[in-house]
C-alpha cells in the first residue's frame, strides 16, 4: 500500500470516527456546545426522564394576526389586569416563552413550568413571602415554597414535601413554577447536565417539530396512559401509540400537525382507521352545516410507516363563528352585552 | 533434501491482491466519478447550512417546517440508498475482473501461484475498502452539516449509526452481486445497469412477490428514515410497500453477499478467459 493510499484511508477513518465520536458524546452526555443543542435553552432544567414537554413562543403568538383578531372578538378578561396590578407582569409583553414538562406517573407525577421573560424578581419574591411563602436556597438557587398548596401535586414518596408548591428564580429572567420536587429535580438536572437533551427518543421528535413552530408538545403516550390521565375506555381502545407530537403555527389562522408514532406499522394503520372513522362520524353528525364541514375538510390524515399525521387548519373565519355563537348566547341570556365585531 | 515452496492460502493471497488493488482502484479515473457522486450531497448540505446560517427562511411542507434530520433522511434515500450505493456497486463490482480482461492483464494474475478465487476476493475487499472510505465520510459530513438545523445531534445519532451500517452493507451486497456478474457475463456493465435502473425499480413498484428478488427490497427495509413521497415511483412503492423485518433483511442480505461471492470465485475458477488479440 502506497503512502498516499495509507494517508487517504487514515483520513477517511478519522472523519468517520470524529462524526461517531461527536454523536456518541452528544447521545450519552447531553450535547456538545459546538453542535447545537436542539430544543430551547430551558431544556437544561428538564430532567432526562420527562414524559412530555411543551413549548410556546408567547411573543410570536401574541403578536400573530390570529391573536390580534381573537382579541377583537373576545372581550379581554379582568384577570389579566388583576395579574398585572398584583405581580407587575403583563402577559402579552413581559413573557417571551413558556416551557412545561412532567415527570413520573400517578401519585409520583410532578409538573414543572418554566417561564422566560422580564420580571421584577424583588417584587415577586416580596409578594410571595407576603402570601405565606418561605424563602430558602437549594443548590444556590432561590426557592420560595408554599406549604399544603392546593396547586401542588402530592409528591408521594417525598416525605415532607407532599403538597408543597414552589417558585424558583433559576436565572435572570427565568422563573420556575411547580411542585417542590419538580423544581428541585430541575435544579439537579441543570447542575448534573443529566437533562432532557440526553433523551434521544424525545429529542428526535422535538427536533422535528420545533423548527418554525410557535407552540408544540411532544410526549410519551405510553407514560401518559400509565398516569391515568386518559379515561380507561379511551386508553384501551387506542392502538399502541408510543409517541405523539403536536406543533402549531400562528399567522392569520392557526395551522399545525398532530403526529403519532405507533409501535408498529399495523398499529399505525389501525390508528389511521380510527381517525378516519372519527372524521366520517363527525361529517355525519354535522349534517349540512357548511362551517363544520369546512373545518373537518381542513383536517388531512396521512401516514407513512409507523407514523400517522393529521394536519389541521383553523381559518380566521372560525373567529366569526365564535363571535356568532357568543353573540347568540348573550342574546338568549338577555345579558345584552355587545360583542365586538 | 529439497525445500518445497508451498502456495499461499486463499486468505493470504486475497490480502496480497487487496494490497495491490486498493491503490490502483483508489487513484483511478473511476474515483473521480465516485467523488462527484458522493461530493454532490456534501456540496448541497454545505449550501443548505450556509443559507441557514445567513438567516434564510427554512423550507416548509404542508405548513410543517422541514428540519435538518428530515432533510438528512431525504438525502440518505435519494442520494445514497437509491443512487450512490447501487451505482458504485455496478461500476466497481462489474469491473473487478472485467478490467483485467479488457486490459489483457488477467493472464499475469493467473500465472501467480495463488488460487484464482483469491483474485476476486482480494479485489472485492479492495472495492469495499475504497467505496466505504469515500461514501461513509461523505455521509458523516452531510450529517454534521445538516442535522443541527432545527434538530439535535443526540437525537439523530442512532439513525446515523444505522445509516452507516446499512450503506456499508449495501455496498458489500451490491458489490458481491456485480462481482459475480462481472466474472460470469460478457457485458457485465450493461447487465448491471439494467438490473439497477430497470429491474429493481420495476419489481419494487409491482405488487406481488417480484420484489423479493431485489437487493433494494431488503436494503430499503433497513432505512430508519421515512421514504420520501415526492415522485410517482415513491407513491407507487408506498402503496405496495411491505417492509421485511430487520432480522430477515440482515440474513437475506448476508446470504446474497456470501452466495454472490461464492458464485464469483466459482465462475473465475471454471471459466476460460479468451483474450481478444
Amino acid at each position: 500500500m502506497s503512502q498516499r493510499t495509507r494517508y487517504f484511508m487514515i483520513g477517511s477513518a478519522l472523519v468517520i470516527v470524529l462524526g461517531l465520536g461527536v454523536g456518541a458524546v452528544a447521545y450519552y452526555n447531553g450535547n456538545l456546545p459546538l453542535t447545537g443543542r436542539g430544543g430551547p435553552a430551558e431544556f437544561a432544567y428538564l430532567p432526562a426522564d420527562v414524559n412530555g414537554v411543551a413549548y410556546a413562543n408567547v411573543t410570536t403568538i401574541m403578536n400573530s394576526q390570529f391573536t390580534q383578531r381573537l382579541r377583537q372578538v373576545l372581550p379581554t378578561g379582568d384577570e389579566k389586569t388583576k395579574l398585572q396590578a398584583e405581580l407587575g407582569i403583563d402577559i402579552e409583553r413581559d413573557i417571551d416563552s413558556v416551557v412545561a414538562g412532567t415527570v413520573g406517573f400517578g401519585p409520583d407525577e410532578h409538573g414543572l413550568v418554566l417561564v422566560r421573560g422580564r420580571f421584577n424578581t424583588g417584587h415577586l419574591e416580596a409578594l410571595a413571602v407576603q402570601h405565606g411563602g418561605t424563602a430558602q436556597e437549594y443548590k444556590g438557587k432561590k426557592l420560595i415554597t408554599f406549604e399544603n398548596s392546593p396547586y401542588a401535586h402530592g409528591g408521594g414518596g417525598a416525605g415532607d414535601q407532599v403538597g408543597h408548591s414552589a417558585v424558583a428564580f433559576l436565572e435572570g429572567g427565568l422563573l420556575a413554577f411547580g411542585d417542590r420536587v419538580a423544581i428541585e429535580r430541575a435544579i439537579d438536572a441543570n447542575a448534573t447536565r443529566q437533562n432532557v437533551t440526553g433523551n434521544a427518543d424525545l429529542m428526535k421528535l422535538v427536533g422535528e417539530v420545533q423548527a418554525g413552530s410557535d407552540a408544540w408538545v411532544v410526549g410519551n403516550f405510553e407514560a401518559i396512559s400509565r398516569s391515568k390521565t386518559l379515561p380507561t375506555e379511551v386508553a384501551t381502545h387506542l392502538p399502541a401509540v408510543q409517541w405523539f407530537a403536536v406543533s402549531t403555527n400562528f399567522n392569520g389562522g392557526v395551522n399545525g400537525t398532530v403526529r403519532a408514532e405507533a409501535r408498529d406499522e399495523k398499529a399505525a394503520e389501525e390508528l389511521k382507521a380510527v381517525v378516519n372513522g372519527a372524521l366520517a362520524a363527525g361529517r355525519l353528525v354535522s349534517g349540512q352545516d357548511k362551517r363544520i364541514e369546512a373545518m373537518l375538510n381542513a383536517l388531512q390524515v396521512s401516514g407513512m410507516g409507523k407514523s400517522v399525521t393529521i394536519s389541521f387548519t383553523v381559518p380566521p373565519e372560525i373567529l366569526d363563528i365564535i363571535n356568532g355563537v357568543a353573540a347568540a348566547k348573550h342574546l338568549s341570556d338577555g345579558s345584552g352585552t355587545k360583542v365586538k365585531k | 533434501m529439497t525445500s518445497e515452496r508451498r502456495a499461499p492460502s486463499t486468505l493470504f493471497a486475497s490480502l496480497r491482491v487487496f494490497d495491490i488493488s486498493l491503490g490502483e482502484m483508489l487513484w483511478s479515473r473511476r474515483t473521480v466519478f465516485m467523488g462527484l457522486v458522493v461530493g454532490l450531497p456534501v456540496l448541497l448540505a454545505a449550501i443548505v447550512r450556509l443559507l441557514h446560517e445567513l438567516g434564510a427562511p427554512g423550507m416548509r411542507v404542508n405548513n410543517a417546517a422541514v428540519t435538518g434530520p428530515v432533510i438528512f433522511g431525504l438525502m440518505i434515500w435519494v442520494f445514497f440508498v437509491r443512487f450512490s450505493v447501487p451505482v458504485l456497486g455496478v461500476f466497481y463490482g462489474t469491473s473487478l475482473i472485467a478490467d483485467e480482461v479488457d486490459d489483457k492483464t488477467i493472464t499475469y494474475l493467473f500465472t501467480r501461484p495463488i488460487p484464482r478465487g483469491a483474485v476476486v476476493l482480494g479485489k472485492y475487499l479492495a472495492y469495499l475498502a475504497c467505496t466505504i472510505c469515500v461514501v461513509l465520510p461523505s455521509v458523516v459530513i452531510v450529517w454534521l452539516l445538516i442535522v443541527p438545523i432545527g434538530g439535535s445531534i443526540a437525537g439523530s445519532f442512532v439513525d446515523l449509526v444505522k445509516d452507516l451500517g446499512l450503506l456499508a452493507l449495501g455496498l458489500a451486497v451490491y458489490g458481491a452481486v456485480f462481482a459475480m456478474i462481472g466474472t460470469a457475463m460478457k457485458r457485465p456493465l450493461l447487465v448491471g445497469l439494467a438490473l439497477v435502473f430497470v429491474w429493481e425499480p420495476t419489481a419494487m413498484a409491482l405488487p406481488g412477490y417480484l420484489k423479493l428478488y431485489t437487493v433494494a427490497y431488503y436494503l430499503q427495509g433497513l432505512v430508519p428514515h421515512a421514504m420520501p413521497g415526492e415522485s410517482t415511483m415513491s407513491l407507487i412503492q408506498s402503496i405496495f410497500r411491505e417492509t421485511p423485518s430487520f432480522l430477515r433483511s440482515i440474513i437475506t442480505l448476508a446470504l446474497i453477499e456470501v452466495i454472490g461471492l461464492w458464485l464469483a470465485t466459482r465462475a473465475i475458477e471454471k471459466r476460460e478467459y479468451v483474450l481478444e488479440q
